[in-house]
């Protein structure tokens, strides 16, 4: 080989060899980038799966959570038809007790003589329902009425009969005021110390 | 071989030298530019199944959730009626004792 053919074939082996190295630069940068992509892809893939448990947990969450509260919802709706039939049947024994004049008459004794007492007035008129207007001795009611009171105080009796389940009226002679001592304004005023109880009794709350 | 002819030869080596370099200069280039299109696609078929995988696990957990539901609301209905039931047997008693302590005022 001349001279001049060994200096040839050096210029293109050189040429060759540098081209090499440019490709396998460029390959060796392209393998680094696509590491570093998949790096970058394989955070995100893992950002969505999770995203898409923490929503997956929510949404188990907010399925039992809307059972939960449907139920909730359901059991109230029996509590409250129990309750509303346990204070109707309450109503109902009242209204049962009421007739039994041995018990019934003490009670109302007793309402009258303390409506009398918060009204104050020397006389008082008694208003009645029509059950006890027909049925109730009125002249044995003020004796024992008097005897409670322990002090002069004219009662007189409204002709006129109250709608209520039982119990009085005690008004002053010319109506401006009035004490209303009927069982109903009673079993209103009772009514939240009643829901309590009949919530312990029927549900053991 | 005259001094002419011979540097005629060199510039000719040159020349191929410089065009050998030049074409691995655009495979160079070519490789670079398909490394971003081969990334591109690696990142929507890799976010693509993600997103599958995703919506998979979300709607498994609604099915789940709707079947844990369902299992809960049975559940409860079954108290429920137990409840009902049980308080069923208690209303006359507790009317009595609410209408005692209407008339009679006891604790």
């Amino acid at each position: 080989m001349s001279e001049t053919s060994k200096f040839t074939e050096d210029i293109l082996a050189a040429a060759r060899a540098k081209a090499q190295s440019i490709i396998g630069e460029a390959e060796n940068q392209t393998r680094q980038a696509s590491e570093e992509a998949k790096t970058v892809i394989s955070r995100e893939v893992g950002e969505i799966i999770q995203n898409a448990r923490a929503d997956a947990e929510a949404v188990k969450r907010r399925e039992i959570s809307e059972a939960r509260h449907r139920s909730k919802l359901q059991e109230q709706k029996e509590k409250s038809t129990i309750l509303s039939e346990v204070l109707e049947k309450t109503r109902n024994r009242i209204s049962d007790m009421a007739r039994d004049q041995t018990k019934y008459l003490p009670y109302l004794t007793n309402l009258i003589e303390t409506g009398v007492r918060e009204l104050g007035d020397d006389v008082a008129l008694i208003h009645l329902n029509q059950a006890d207007l027909s049925r109730i001795n009125i002249s044995n009611l003020e004796k024992e009425i008097g005897k409670q009171l322990g002090k002069e105080c004219k009662i007189e009796w409204s002709k006129e009969p109250i709608e209520a389940l039982g119990g009085a009226i005690v008004s002053s002679i010319d109506g401006k005021a009035r004490i209303v001592n009927t069982i109903d304004q009673r079993f209103d005023a009772l009514e939240p110390k009643l829901l309590i109880e009949a919530g312990k009794s029927l549900f053991g709350e | 071989m005259s001094g002419i002819e011979t540097v005629k030869i060199i510039v000719e080596a040159e020349k191929q030298a410089a065009e050998i370099i030049q074409e691995a200069e655009n495979k160079a280039a070519q490789i670079r530019k398909s490394i971003d299109s081969l990334i591109q696609d690696q990142r929507r078929e890799m976010l693509g199944t993600a997103r599958e995988e995703a919506a998979t696990i979300v709607k498994r957990a609604e099915q789940e959730g709707r079947v844990d539901a369902e299992g809960f609301e049975k559940e409860s209905a079954e108290k429920i009626r137990e409840l009902v039931t049980r308080a069923s047997t208690r209303k006359n008693t507790t009317a009595e004792r609410l209408a005692n302590i209407v008339l009679e005022g006891e604790k």
